[in-house]
């Protein structure tokens, strides 16, 4: 019985090992430099430094990944309620086809594409001149907070759509059927029968989409310009120009804080 | 169950010891270490390591690109620093921005190689001998030197400024017609900036050439704030590429671009023929980058011989000037004998030799540059 204990503890020696080394010590290494002055020693400079330059941008960051995740939820909601509901099961199959795409392109192809497509002179606005929509005067770029919005809901909805679609597909339908006999139309379905029933899921799948997108840096930095910007831009620019480990670790702190936030909320409905 | 953990840890050791083992005995692997964007690393690829390796036929040479920026000097930096206490590196040769030779130097973390080398005698250029404050002289060889200037589009911009004041007056009545790309994404932008801060303070040579006073700062409101309501009036692009990119489509009429680039994407068909630079006064600023070889280089004669070739005139004719439109590391005299001038002047028609000597500036030295960076981030962006 000792003998398959100390089995189990070799087992999974090279995964806790893994985790420990890769994950847990360069975290906790970042946590201690965010308070640690360039000589050493304590501190809170780091963290005032990154207020009084960046507070905006951890305020914009927040607003756009807040944003982002909002119409993530909607749209993932959109396309889990037509593949569940949908009528015409052409259009069904063709969505189901559709829209997971986006899942397999990185953030950084995304962010490559957005920048030519949702220029002012770009792909999209050069189709709805073209078509006879718009005139060229009136056209605007997108090469802002917009198109990082615009970016993080293309890439991010599938996967939030795909959990969301699974769990309503394995919901009874004996629900929907009912409601359906009582009259309901297809909307109040939605909203009423099949998205509190799969909230769960879509509260999840929304709080895993957030955690990655406070981690992406390839597309402020190539959709926008600057100021502001978020905070992965500023990170990696204290770390880039000046050397400056403890402002941009200052930083990471705080997103850790936000990402907490999240991940507290995603562990409370785990162990419910 | 046993027997097979057994197996397994054979495995991995026998993985770990194969992956350790020297691919071909007695073949030297020059490690070939750059920072920069592609381009970079395929000129050292393509065009380089084919020559070397004719000419040394027991050389193989990598080619690792770090990324563009000063970060990619950064990674290099901090690589060399980690390896310090090791008998041999593993980078042989280097290339890096100037921002960073002056801190290796300080260091102790790179080889006085140049008078060990021919080329050696080939420079003596201001950037061979001080690196943004710092004596770098021995050193360093350069292996091009760039420049920064404003691109403008002659359909829409007739008279192009020739000074900061006049690009001033320009932006505020043609609004959102120039874009530059901020200070975080990239250094045509930075160094806009820093001609910005030329332009409009006294201190231009002391940031130059220093000494170092910290007070200095205090004196930028005025000309942050003007740069701020300028900020206003254009657009910000994303990167160096951004700019380009902004001009090619017409967006914008008219921003800072490094001129190599200029030329290779108007070569590239990225960019129309019709594009022209104008280098405005006083003066924006240009680097090179430099040919650095570590204190403890692993093949440091190999290295010394690459080095050699890579600055010699024809390579720096053939490679540099021709080929990447970059002005060369070493002095022009002896590149110039080695082309036709029909290439030579390519170079030269928007920006002569006499406005790149009186308006090519160097960057500021290090401690200015950080100042003037976060003032930037103080004043124009908060």
């Amino acid at each position: 019985m000792q003998d398959r204990g100390r089995l189990g503890v070799l087992l999974v020696a090279p995964a806790l090992a893994a985790v420990l080394v890769l994950f847990v010590y360069p975290l906790g290494y970042s946590l201690v430099t965010a308070f640690q002055a360039k000589g050493g020693g304590f501190t809170l400079g780091n963290f005032s430094k990154a207020f009084e330059f960046y507070s905006v941008d951890i305020g914009f960051t927040l607003v756009i990944i807040g944003m982002s995740t909002l119409l993530i939820a909607l749209a993932s909601i959109a396309v889990g309620g037509y593949l569940t509901l949908g009528e015409n099961p052409r259009a069904v199959a063709l969505l189901r086809w559709l829209y997971r795409w986006p899942l397999f392109i990185p953030f950084v192809v995304a962010a490559q594409c957005m920048r030519t497509f949702l220029a002012k002179n770009g792909l999209m606005n050069n189709t709805f001149v073209g078509l006879g929509i718009l005139d060229v005067d009136q056209t605007i770029g997108f090469l802002d907070w917009r198109g990082i919005i615009i970016t993080f809901v293309w890439k991010q909805t599938p996967f939030v759509a795909l959990l969301v679609a699974g769990a309503m597909a394995s919901l009874d339908r004996a629900t929907i059927e009912a409601a359906r006999n009582l009259g309901a139309g297809r909307l109040r379905i939605l909203f009423e029968i099949l998205v509190p029933q799969v909230m769960p899921t879509l509260v999840v799948g929304l709080i895993l989409s957030f955690v990655t997108m406070m981690s992406v840096l390839s597309v402020p930095l190539m959709i926008s310009g600057e100021s502001p910007t978020m905070m992965t831009v500023d990170m990696a620019f204290r770390i880039n120009n000046y050397g400056d480990y403890g402002t941009a670790n200052a930083l990471g702190f705080i997103s850790y804080l936000m990402t907490a936030t999240c991940a507290w909320f995603y562990l409370k409905r785990q162990v419910r | 169950m046993k027997p097979n953990l057994a197996l397994f840890a054979a495995l991995i050791t026998s993985a770990a010891a194969f992956a350790a083992a020297p691919a071909v005995a007695q073949q030297t692997t020059l490690n070939v270490v750059t920072a920069g964007d592609q381009n970079m690393v395929d000129y050292i690829k393509d065009f380089l390591a084919p020559r070397f390796e004719k000419s040394n036929p027991k050389a193989v040479v990598k080619a690792v690109g770090t990324g563009p920026g000063d970060s990619g000097s950064q990674k290099i930096a901090e690589k060399l620093q980690a390896q310090k206490g090791n008998a041999a590196w593993d980078v042989d040769v280097a290339v890096i921005h100037q921002k960073m030779a002056g801190d290796l130097v300080r260091e102790g973390l790179l080889a006085p190689y140049v008078r060990d080398v021919s080329t050696g005698r080939l420079v003596t250029s201001e950037a061979s001998k001080n690196a943004l404050g710092t004596n770098v002289q021995g050193y360093v060889i350069p292996m091009f030197q760039s420049q920064i200037a404003i691109a403008y589009n002659p359909a829409l911009v007739k008279n192009p400024p020739k000074n900061y004041q006049e690009l001033a007056a320009w932006a505020k009545a043609n609004p959102k017609k120039f874009g530059y790309n901020g200070i975080k994404g990239g250094m045509s932008g930075v160094g806009f900036v820093v001609g910005w801060v030329y332009a409009n303070t006294p201190d231009g040579d002391k940031l130059m050439k220093g000494p170092y006073d910290a007070n200095t700062k205090a004196n930028w409101d005025g000309a942050l704030g003007k740069l701020k309501e300028f900020n206003r009036s254009v657009v910000i692009t994303p990167g160096n590429a951004g700019t380009l990119d902004m001009l090619n489509r017409g967006e914008i009429a008219m921003g800072p671009v490094w001129v190599d680039m200029f030329y290779t994407w108007m070569a590239d068909g990225k960019l129309p023929p019709n594009m022209r630079l104008q280098l405005i006064g006083p003066g924006l600023p240009g680097q090179p980058m430099y040919y650095v070889i570590p204190a403890k280089a692993a093949n440091m004669e190999a290295a010394k011989k690459f080095v050699e070739m890579a600055t010699s005139p024809a390579v720096q004719a053939e490679g540099i000037v021709k080929k990447f439109n970059w002005y060369p590391g070493i002095d022009a005299q002896h590149v110039k004998s080695q082309l036709d001038d029909k290439t030579w002047n390519k170079l030269f028609v928007d920006v002569t030799p006499q406005e790149l000597a009186s308006k090519g500036k160097v960057f500021p030295i290090k401690p200015y540059f950080d100042d003037i960076l976060e003032s930037y981030e103080r004043k124009v962006l908060n």
